[in-house]
């Protein structure tokens, strides 16, 4: 599977990625902006709003039979933070029309057009979003990110990351801040749904069995037709991390304390990062790596012990289940971990094998619809075009060395501990 | 061997029952990169009153021990753990314990048979010492810390605890930290002896593979002996009565969850078992799925904020409707679930709706046959019930609107629905 690019309008991209490996097809439509405090609680409104209702299915009742029709398995939206950047994602999946009871249904067509018809052709009352809807997804929005504390572990690494970028826009919560729903209504909301619009960067993805006549489907649409060309208002690089934030302590009426270890880890080169993904894959990316060796299965401290790499930021977090009054011990074994491989303490196996993993997930890349739209965005946002096998190419070259060098300059940035 | 073939979603599955009792199903993926395998037991938590091949009287084990079993298998007579030595080839390796089902699987593009002489080699030899068991209860520990954080899990736990009188499906998969000190070797060995038996057990491999050629290289894997026959084990007597309607706790929550559950009399027809889990299906979109009307009024008026969760679970000896989600009031949500359920039950469920639904559930099992890990955990725990899977795109045909309107009658009873709360 290849990702076919075609700019359709200047900052408006199609990723036809065709392939007939799937009963399904997958379309998302990918919104990006900068993340910015002042528009931060309004863009994720506007998704909230527009699962409302379109100019031509004006409920989320009529959507959703809409969808069933379809014989929709979903739509679903969401807000990810990408990098210094706010994307609101929409999907709509359907069966593959080899796969229907009747043929002949042109699915894909219909799904296209209903999923740009949900976006760019809301409901509108006297020129704003339909009050109502508005008001009641301020309410909803409210309680979503007050929500945020049910998922302890989540909630833990989110704080985590607040704390290390502090006034930064990677700092800001992906769905905003209660304080500011206050003052938006239909009318300014419909504003900057038009700012938005107009100057986001916009990427449609179609996965499935398609052909070229996807192109004209996604051409002759009229509400792409309606879209401006623009100079997409996104950030293609990332602000780093200067600060350091030492220790923070939270209460929370929680049985289990989570530690987070939010690291620097100050690469190079965007080239430098595939070292780190092997890094990271030693230091707690795996059962076999050094975190979950030696907090879980020797100290007998953690179910969980464990770290992610966030590629765009370049930071890693290590992330500990714990009994409250280990902290001490927990967080001394992780310094250990990360000295041991400043000092070389890991074997050539090590690096061997942590290669084999992150190739075994790069060739599954294609094995899923959502996974595959995810890393063609990835790969259009980074500006980056290495394809699968330069990709797996790149990794195997990595040496114990290029470890070290990762190792030397990865720093502790911020120790977050959720307690009772 | 056996090929059973589905036209819709154009899939098939090659299925053998070896003379040792094990059962292997191997469902070629053309095309797919990924390679899975997963070998499972029909035994889980359930599972705690048996008689022990060759004992005369019954054993009863702590609550976890299927759980713990899982966690400790990984370990070798030479000192390693089967799962780094999978982790160091690549694979992407890793169990799983329900109520039901113990599982042990990987995924991976390359060195599948390497991974596969690992799996069925650790499969097939226990290794349990005191030591290795005792350093257990600490990691166990704390994965029961962390589901004590969760409050999604522990509404749904009580909610079991009032449905259930006796039956251990109300217990904790993973036990307490008190059941898990109980457990020693002895009692790992005893499960193990027990429901690790090749006629209790079925191997599912999905890829781009040959199936006679794999299965030989299962056979080939597996030491001498045979399956030891039935097994004998216990269920304390059910009641078909609730224990009591309505359980709270307090957690810190945002805003309260609940679980409204319907306790149903099991059956152990398979073919009645998937006609009814569909018919449940399509009821639940029709009285609180994202197109109905409930859903819509309760949306509106802001009692709700999110979805509506709704599911059926079900074996031969247990079965309940689960119902889920947060809402400011969730006595408001229960009583007019309630009320709706009357509703239907009086003006009848619409001929249109219910096609719509069922399209929309034909493309959700159509989707199920996307990925090879999900096909392969599908088929594995559905055919410890008696079922192939492809049942499901079958008897979709065979739904119409008196058995829903039946259904509905039968099930969403009243006097057997409970509703279990946490808020602050």
């Amino acid at each position: 599977m290849n990702d076919t690019k075609k700019e359709i309008k200047q900052g408006i991209k199609l990723h036809t990625l065709n392939t007939d490996k799937f009963k399904t097809n997958l379309v998302a439509v990918f919104l990006t902006t900068k993340l910015e405090r002042e528009t931060v609680t309004a863009n994720a409104l506007i998704s909230a709003v527009l699962r409302r209702g379109s100019n031509t299915f004006n409920t989320q009742e009529e959507i959703s039979k809409q969808l069933e029709e379809l014989y929709g398995a979903s739509f679903d939206c969401g807000i990810d933070k990408t990098g210094d950047n706010q994307v609101l994602k929409f999907y709509i999946e359907t069966v593959n029309d080899a796969f229907l009871p009747q043929p002949n249904e042109n699915i894909i067509k219909k799904s296209i057009d209903n999923i740009l018809d949900i976006i760019f052709n809301p409901l509108l009352e006297n020129n704003a979003f339909k009050k109502e809807y508005v008001e009641q997804e301020k309410t909803n929005m409210k309680q979503r990110i007050e929500g945020r504390i049910d998922n302890k572990r989540r909630y833990a690494l989110d704080r985590c990351i607040e704390e290390m970028y502090q006034g930064k826009p990677f700092g800001l919560y992906r769905f905003g801040y209660v304080e500011d729903l206050e003052n938006i209504d239909g009318v300014n909301l419909y504003e900057r749904y038009k700012e938005l619009i107009a100057q986001c960067k916009i990427d449609i993805f179609v996965s499935g069995s398609v052909n070229k006549e996807i192109e004209n489907i996604v051409e002759e649409n009229q509400n792409v037709k309606n879209l401006k060309e623009r100079e997409p208002y996104y950030n293609t690089e990332s602000e780093r991390n200067t600060i350091k934030q030492g220790e923070k302590t939270e209460k929370m009426d929680v049985a289990q304390g989570k530690l987070v270890v939010g690291l620097d880890v100050n690469s190079q080169s965007e080239d430098e990062k595939y070292n780190v993904m092997i890094y990271n894959t030693i230091l707690g990316g795996s059962a076999n790596s050094k975190i979950f060796q030696n907090v879980r299965e020797k100290a007998n401290l953690a179910y969980e012990a464990s770290s992610r790499y966030f590629r765009y930021k370049d930071n890693i977090f290590v992330n500990c289940g714990i009994e409250i009054g280990n902290y001490d011990k927990a967080l001394d074994l992780i310094k250990v971990q990360l000295e041991d491989l400043k000092n070389g303490n890991f074997t050539d196996e090590e690096v061997e094998n942590a290669k084999k993993a992150i190739i075994s997930s790069i060739k599954t890349i294609d094995d899923e619809q959502d996974t595959s739209i995810t890393y063609y965005f990835g790969q259009e946002m980074s500006g980056n075009q290495k394809s699968v096998d330069e990709y797996i190419e790149r990794i195997e070259k990595i040496s114990k060395q290029d470890i070290i060098q990762v190792a030397n300059k990865v720093e502790m940035n911020t120790i977050y501990f959720l307690r009772n | 061997m056996q090929v059973i073939e589905n036209s819709k979603v154009k899939e098939k599955v090659y299925l053998e029952k070896l003379p040792n009792g094990l059962t292997v199903m191997v469902i070629p993926k053309k095309g797919m990169k990924k390679k899975y395998m997963i070998w499972g037991t029909n035994y889980g938590s359930n599972e705690n009153v048996f008689i022990v091949p060759g004992e005369g009287t019954k054993t009863e084990v702590p609550n976890g021990v299927a759980h713990f079993l899982e966690h400790k298998l990984f370990e070798q007579e030479n000192g390693t753990n089967s799962l780094d030595t999978l982790t160091a080839l690549g694979v992407d390796a890793n169990a799983f314990t329900t109520n039901d089902v113990t599982a042990y699987l990987f995924g991976c593009t390359d060195n599948f048979y390497p991974a596969m002489d690992e799996l069925m080699d650790y499969v097939q030899n226990p290794y349990f010492t005191d030591e290795n068991v005792e350093k257990e209860k600490g990691i166990i520990g704390q994965e029961i810390m962390m589901y004590d954080d969760s409050p999604d899990w522990k509404v749904y736990l009580n909610a079991m605890q009032i449905l259930y009188h006796n039956h251990p499906v109300k217990i904790d998969v993973v036990g307490t930290i008190d059941s898990i000190n109980q457990i020693s070797k002895e009692t790992l060995y005893k499960c193990y002896q027990t429901f690790y038996n090749l006629s209790n057990m079925a191997i599912v491999i999905c890829g781009d593979f040959e199936p006679e050629s794999m299965l030989e290289e299962v056979k080939k894997r597996l030491k001498e002996g045979k399956g030891k026959g039935e097994i004998q084990t216990f269920y304390p007597e059910e009641p078909d009565t609730i224990v009591k309607e309505k359980i709270e706790q307090k957690m810190e929550v945002s805003q309260p969850m609940y679980t409204i559950a319907i306790k149903v009399k099991p059956t152990d027809n398979p073919e009645e078992m998937v006609k009814r889990d569909i018919a449940i299906q399509i009821l639940l979109e029709l009285l609180v799925g994202k197109s109905s009307s409930l859903y819509k009024q309760l949306y509106d008026e802001g009692v709700i904020s999110g979805g509506i969760g709704g599911s059926y679970e079900f074996s031969e000896n247990y079965a309940h409707v689960i119902i889920s989600g947060q809402a400011k009031e969730p006595e408001e949500v229960y009583s007019r679930i309630k009320r709706e359920i009357n509703r239907q039950k009086q003006e009848g469920i619409s001929e249109k709706d219910f096609h719509r639904i069922q399209k929309k559930l034909y493309g959700e099992y159509v989707k199920d046959y996307n990925d090879v890990e999900n096909i392969a955990n599908m088929f594995l725990t559905k055919y410890f019930m008696g079922i192939n899977s492809f049942a499901y795109l079958n008897e979709m045909d065979n739904i119409n609107v008196e058995y829903l309107t039946q259904v509905l009658n039968d099930v969403f009873k009243e006097e057997k629905m409970v509703i279990s709360i946490v808020k602050n």
